[in-house]
């Protein structure tokens, strides 16, 4: 091999023009940071700086930024995580916005963590100015080569980046492997799980990237072989310890294995070594919960709220938690005060009937049943006056009350629509299993379970049948009464789309029929984001709209 | 600075903890390490000025700066031995160009060489990109550039290239080169502490580490020291796979 002497000369780094804040609690290092954007001809106009996230979030809000730098730790208020997460949540940031985190030492943070809240860099302490200009232009000449592609993902423009991909892959080879990692999320986006299987199957023999371990689980999940996912997850973090994804993805495979206890082992796990994410602690509270592990879930939903008074991801999942592991504990107070924080926390359009059935329940366990009857009242005529609808997830908790303390009779027949709306969900199916089982009533329960699941899928599936039998206006049909018998159920309102793109296909368009498709694919996605059934059926559409 | 706690359940310390002599000793390095950071700012600041470069004790500052970023460094590698052996350590590997990487390092020594009259060259092939966790390999061949600059004569060659489906990393000085034992003991080497000769056996033992991290497909990194190789002084290979 040749080998190459380097040279000293190196490209300039210009920041003129770029708007660029800083963000640090400490006055000091701010100053440093300015300085060295000074030398790299940053024109001190555009410079602004924020000592504490709340600062950095109003800045955000008022400046479309080219460059922040943000310091991980800032003292008061929010982290710097937390700041890139609202940033990116409220889209206060474009895609081509670069954004760098400082921090002391290397964090978990910086390893794993969703990948749609990472930041383009973590830049280690302490900043020499020599590092900084060679990061920043190292960081800078990367960031342009996927930004485009980034672009046109947020636009759900799958096709367009999955060729600015393929563009790229040929000619920068520097970044092949993330480049390689972005098209296989893109094909996992729009389910093409042979293609990604392929490729990550190229990748991994070469060598062994956690990264591409997880998201072969992931294909298999999918694919309802959680046995297999198990294992080869298992496998990852024997290999890769510190890899949190692939802890989570085991949490998560195990829930649906139904093994529980074990899935709260792995979660217990990965929140030692990564305590600051609000979606972990809550799914480590309510999988304790269930286990009936009532301390441990305390502490993580504790932890949960700790987390989400600074965090644009805050649930009220976790304040409902709390209040539940304190009722069962026949700690009625602190239950009560939980409920109090919520109401606090968000308003009571998104909240307030789920909250008050918890409240209910709550008072049942606890012996005041007189309470629980006049809520479980109330809930039972706003069910029926609101034309509630299921697949909200506030079903749940409400027929939990009805069962004990109110209408039985409404409380299954919540329960039986839930089920409709989402038949193949092995969580689901179990934790309205427990309900009936709670209400002593496991044996019918679990028939009416199976009735009504086997009901949902004839349903659904109907309308690909005629289809394949070439009956397309009969499918149509089908699938429409399918919908009014389970408006949220996301796979009946694809197949929807799917009959009516079919009947389109051959039959040709009218305006009525592609709004029809179209309200029903928007219906789907509003569900169940980003599924890549609602991806493709939606390129279709366009294609037959655009030829129109 | 230290990183400050969030929330009261950060701040409790749990009675495990108080028992460990482990975290506590980890707790205080981390503490040192983020002193000598403030440290290290100060003396930045100091020599960017463009004074510095006129006063009488200006080399003596660069020296004291150099030190400063050891004991950084040293820290830093203490940290990071602990972490990996809790298995808390965030390992990160991913592909980089090792041109880019040893250019880095390169700049970071600039100053010191450049005192001391030594020449560092770096022959790297800039298409050449290998898997490996940055921050711990850069500690590693930091380990060894300052090994390599207190016993060279004048010259230190750094070399990357690929063989036998492994990345080899070779840091070569025109010195005496390693002590005989060190050359025949140096399996022995991570767990050697030596005192008297001012060797704490810190570097090898992270750089071994570091070694046995990097795994693929069944296979580990490893360490080798050499006398002779280009120079006719020590030479340190690192072989990642």
């Amino acid at each position: 091999m040749i080998a190459h002497t380097l040279t000293v000369s190196k490209p300039e780094l210009d920041l003129s023009g770029k708007r660029i804040l800083i963000v640090d609690d400490y006055n000091e290092m701010r100053t440093v940071l300015r300085g060295i954007l000074y030398n790299c001809n940053a024109d001190p106009k555009k410079i602004e700086m924020a000592d504490n996230g709340n600062q950095a979030i109003a800045l955000l809000k008022e400046v479309k930024f080219d460059i922040v730098l943000c310091d991980f730790i800032l003292k008061s208020g929010k982290n710097g995580q937390q700041v890139l997460e609202q940033a990116k949540h409220q889209s206060l940031i474009d895609s081509s916005c670069l954004w760098i985190m400082i921090s002391a030492e290397k964090t978990m943070e910086a390893v794993s963590g969703a990948a749609e809240y990472k930041p383009d860099a973590f830049i280690l302490k302490p900043i020499t100015e020599g590092n900084l200009r060679s990061r920043l232009l190292k960081i800078l000449a990367k960031k342009e080569v996927f930004t485009e592609i980034y672009a046109a993902m947020k636009q759900q423009d799958y096709s367009r980046a999955m060729r600015l991909c393929d563009k790229r892959l040929a000619s920068h080879k520097a970044y092949m492997i993330d480049l390689l990692r972005i098209k296989c999320d893109l094909l996992l986006s729009t389910g093409e799980y042979e293609a990604a299987q392929k490729l990550l199957g190229r990748i991994l023999a070469e060598r062994n990237i956690p990264w591409a371990k997880v998201a072969l689980a992931k294909i298999l999940l999918k694919k309802s072989d959680p046995d297999a996912a198990k294992d080869l997850l298992k496998e990852t973090i024997e290999a890769f310890p510190t890899y949190i994804e692939a802890q989570d993805m085991l949490a998560q495979t195990l829930q649906t294995l139904g093994d529980l206890e074990e899935a709260a082992a792995v979660l217990e796990r990965a929140v030692k070594l990564s305590p600051n994410s609000v979606t972990r602690q809550k799914m480590l509270g309510d999988t304790a919960m269930k286990i009936g592990k009532l301390t441990d879930a305390e502490l993580a939903f504790r932890k949960c709220i700790s987390l989400g008074e600074n965090s644009i991801l805050k649930t009220a999942d976790a304040y409902l938690g709390l209040a539940k592991v304190c009722g069962t504990n026949k700690n009625l107070l602190e239950a009560m005060k939980a409920l109090d924080q919520l109401g606090k926390n968000f308003s009571p359009d998104e909240v307030g009937l789920k909250t008050l059935a918890v409240k209910g329940a709550i008072y049942h366990q606890n012996g005041d049943t007189e309470k629980a009857r006049k809520i479980a009242d109330e809930i039972g005529q706003a069910v029926d006056a609101e034309d509630f609808r299921s697949g909200s997830g506030d079903a749940l908790e409400i027929a939990r009350l009805l069962m004990v303390a109110g209408d039985k009779d409404k409380a299954i027949q919540l329960l039986q629509s839930e089920i409709k709306c989402n038949p193949e969900s092995a969580v689901l199916l179990r934790d309205v299993a427990e309900i009936f089982d709670q209400a002593g009533m496991g044996e019918q329960g679990n028939q009416l379970i199976e009735t009504s699941r086997q009901e949902a899928m004839l349903l659904m599936n109907r309308g690909v049948l005629l289809i394949s039998k070439g009956q397309y206006e009969e499918a149509v049909d089908a699938m429409r009464e399918a919908n009014a018998a389970m408006p949220t159920n996301t796979r009946v309102l694809l197949n929807l789309a799917y009959a009516i793109i079919t009947y389109i296909q051959k039959n040709g368009p009218s305006p009525e029929l592609i709004e029809e498709a179209r309200s029903s694919l928007a219906a789907a996605n509003q569900l169940a984001p980003g599924e890549p059934r609602f991806i493709r059926l939606m390129a279709s559409l366009n294609e037959l709209t655009s030829a129109a | 600075m230290m990183q400050l706690a969030e929330s009261k359940y950060d701040t409790e310390i749990s009675p495990a903890s108080i028992e460990s002599a482990d975290n506590f000793l980890a707790s205080s390095v981390h503490d040192m390490k983020n002193s000598v950071t403030l440290l290290l700012s100060g003396l930045e600041k100091t020599l960017g000025s463009p004074e510095a470069g006129k006063l009488s004790t200006y080399s003596e500052l660069i020296q004291v700066n150099h030190e400063a970023k050891r004991i950084h460094n040293q820290l830093v590698q203490l940290l990071a031995v602990y972490k990996l052996g809790q298995k808390i350590y965030p390992f990160d590997p991913q592909y980089i160009c090792l041109a880019d990487f040893l250019s880095a390092l390169n700049d970071q020594y600039a100053g010191l060489l450049r005192m001391h009259d030594i020449a560092l060259e770096i022959n790297a092939d800039p298409d050449l990109y290998w898997y490996f966790d940055e921050d711990l390999v850069s500690g590693v061949i930091g380990n060894a550039i300052n090994n390599a600059m207190r016993y060279t004569r004048d010259r230190i060659v750094i070399g990357a290239e690929e063989s036998d489906k492994k990345l080899v990393l070779r840091i070569e000085d025109n010195g005496n080169g390693y002590p005989c034992q060190f050359i025949r003991q140096q399996d022995n080497l991570a767990q050697g502490v030596n005192f008297h000769e001012g060797n704490t056996g810190l570097g090898f033992y992270f750089s071994t580490l570091v070694a046995r991290m990097h795994r693929n497909h069944g296979c580990a990194g490893e360490l080798e020291l050499q006398n002779g190789g280009s120079l006719g002084g020590a030479c340190f290979i690192l072989r990642l796979p």
